[in-house]
């Protein structure tokens, strides 16, 4: 393999990480703190995507596409968790796993009605290449690997500087305890989904340009993201960072080496690494609350 | 007499009712169903007796339909050893993975089972393409040879075939149901210490009923195979991954019945639905999410109390998995 093609599949494989990593955090911040799996995630990332091909028509601007993108997934997340999600706290993990399928698969329909089944292609922003060892490599992919460690260093920054933050780490241990202490633990879970889902949309914005954005582009990426999810061990946001570049590589190393590989292999990793430590690599025994 | 005619009238009663509905429905419509209540069943028994949701029934399903077609394409022209091939396979496949998976809890059982397949799916779809032949599939059709008794390769004696099938099945299931092995299903679903304390082993039931339920799905597949003539990876392709989770959901969970009624309602509305709209998701989502709100019994699980009412003026418990829960 020529240092060429490793360097490019490299990059590719940083920012593939970068989107799996922006919409499985969501889904692990969800679960641990609301002990829910919230499948609709996939949905706000299509809806970004959508919004920020609908904006980027009307405006000319991708960049501003993709900030209206996360502000309706952000939205509609809000509003599907006040009319939803409010209900199904307390029952049990398989109930909001079906529940939130329902939703996604909703909301693809809602999709196709406003929008068509067509594929529907995105411009890239910046077009320039940045020459790395002797290699051309799109700046707009290095743009996404950045805009994801910034949203990690973000969500750090948050969770350890703010008193909103320190409450939701707190909640994520003990949700009981955190409400004893007067906290509204009602409206800490509407801003955690809020959060989960902005940066699904905000995945999804970033994803159309490389991709062709169609309805079913959610259900796509669904095995991937849970696999990061699972692989990093839900509720870990590390876990979730470390696992979500390992299976980018994997997936972009393992198409150059034999292109049925690119879907196979990371899901092999995963039963394996489920099958030595079941709670992923650095996910603590969360137990049903 | 009369105690053998009460265990068995409910499933004559439902079969009837299958039987019937032939002379008024269109020949594949109802074919269709019996094949898919038959998958369905198996997720119904795990998700509703053993607790167990598993988002990778199409996985088992193509293995069933994958041995099929081998044997038919490959060796011999015998449907019916064709479709015996098939379940042995399932067989052997729930019993290589399912040591490994049951041991799992339960969200982590759901998305395993999901990457078991998506492994299958680009296993058959790439990787073994060559036995295979990929996206193309396998043909079948033509090399069903006709047997004297029930000639599977015609719609008509098939659909004899697949009803007498799934009668087996449900007496079998209705059998497991009364059994005491039955009720430790249960058990391991509402209380796992309670039947580790009783001196059972939650491991082995889980084991068992896992291998029982992906085996009738590999026979579902085994029944797809034979009947559409053409296995394609396109059966366990991750996008279709849910579809018997929802009509499990959809008829009624847990409940013996409601595959059948959860099958024929989600295949008739995908037809009635996909003409009139042409967007059958939106629908179907959000009925989904309408049951899980209600009350996350079904149709056929909101049923069953009003007609066992209106049939015997009985007085109305509140629901079938509550009342088995109390007996525990």
């Amino acid at each position: 393999m020529d240092a060429q093609l490793l360097i490019s599949g490299v990059i590719f494989g940083l920012s593939i990480g970068g989107i799996f990593f922006l919409m499985a955090i969501g889904l692990s911040l969800c679960f641990g703190l609301m002990r829910i799996i919230s499948l609709d995630q996939l949905l706000y990332y299509s809806i970004g995507a959508y919004i920020t091909y609908s904006f980027s028509l009307a405006t000319g601007s991708v960049w501003l596409g993709v900030l209206a993108g996360c502000v309706v997934a952000g939205i509609v997340a809000f509003a599907v968790e006040r009319l939803i999600f409010r209900r199904i706290y307390e029952r049990e993990l398989t109930f909001s796993m079906i529940t939130s399928f329902g939703i996604l698969i909703g909301g693809i329909g809602v999709i196709k009605y406003f929008w068509g089944v067509v594929p529907r292609p995105v411009s890239v922003p910046t077009m320039t290449q940045f020459d790395i060892a002797g290699t051309e490599v799109p700046v707009y992919r290095l743009i996404v690997v950045a805009i994801a460690f910034l949203v990690y260093a973000g969500i750090w920054l948050f969770l350890n500087r703010t008193i909103i933050g320190k409450a939701i780490r707190a909640g994520i241990e003990d949700v009981e305890h955190v409400e004893g202490l007067g906290i509204n633990v009602s409206r800490l879970f509407t801003i955690t989904f809020i959060i989960a889902g902005t940066l699904s949309g905000l995945a999804g914005g970033l994803h159309a340009p490389l991709i062709m954005v169609d309805p079913q582009m959610g259900l796509e990426v669904l095995a991937f993201v849970f696999m990061v999810v699972i692989i990093g061990g839900l509720g870990s946001i590390k876990g979730t960072l470390v696992s979500a570049f390992i299976v980018g590589q994997v997936v972009s190393l393992g198409s150059i080496l034999y292109a049925p590989l690119a879907q196979m292999a990371p899901f092999a990793i995963m039963l394996v690494i489920l099958l030595i430590k079941p709670t992923g690599l650095y996910g603590s025994a969360l137990l049903k609350r | 007499m009369v105690k053998v005619f009460r265990w068995w009238w409910g499933i004559l009663l439902a079969f009837s009712l299958l039987a019937v509905s032939r002379v008024f429905l269109p020949l594949p419509f109802i074919n269709e169903i019996v094949i898919f209540s038959i998958y369905t069943l198996g997720c119904s028994f795990l998700l509703g007796r053993v607790g167990l949701i598993s988002f990778g029934q199409p996985a088992y399903l193509a293995v069933g339909a994958y041995a099929t077609a081998f044997y038919l394409f490959y060796f011999g022209t015998n449907p019916y050893i064709g479709i015996l091939l098939g379940v042995l396979a399932g067989l052997v496949v729930s019993f290589i993975v399912g040591p490994l998976f049951v041991r799992l809890r339960s969200d982590y059982f759901a998305l395993v089972n999901l990457a078991l397949a998506v492994i299958v799916f680009y296993l058959m779809q790439k990787v073994l393409a060559g036995i295979t032949h990929g996206d193309n599939g396998l043909w079948i059709l033509t090399r069903i040879s006709s047997t004297p008794v029930l000639d599977l390769s015609r719609p008509d004696q098939f659909f004899i075939f697949a009803l007498l099938v799934a009668l087996a099945v449900w007496a079998f299931y209705k059998y497991l149901d009364d059994s005491i092995y039955g009720a430790c299903c249960l058990a391991t679903k509402i209380n796992e210490d309670k039947l580790k304390f009783l001196g059972y082993s939650n491991y082995s039931v889980r084991l068992l009923a896992f291998v029982i339920a992906n085996t009738t799905t590999a026979l579902a597949g085994a029944m797809y195979a034979v009947y559409l003539g053409f296995v394609s990876p396109e059966i366990t392709s991750p996008a279709r991954a849910a579809d018997p989770v929802i009509v499990t959901i959809l008829g009624g969970v847990g409940t013996l019945y409601g595959p059948i009624v959860g099958a024929f309602a989600y295949t008739g509305m995908k037809d009635v639905i996909s003409k009139l709209i042409g967007n059958w998701e939106l629908f179907i989502g959000f009925l989904l999410v309408f049951i899980m709100l209600a009350g996350e019994k079904g149709i056929w699980g909101t049923l069953q109390p009003l007609l066992e009412k209106l049939l015997f003026r009985k007085r109305v418990t509140t629901g079938t998995a509550d009342s088995e829960e109390a007996h525990l």
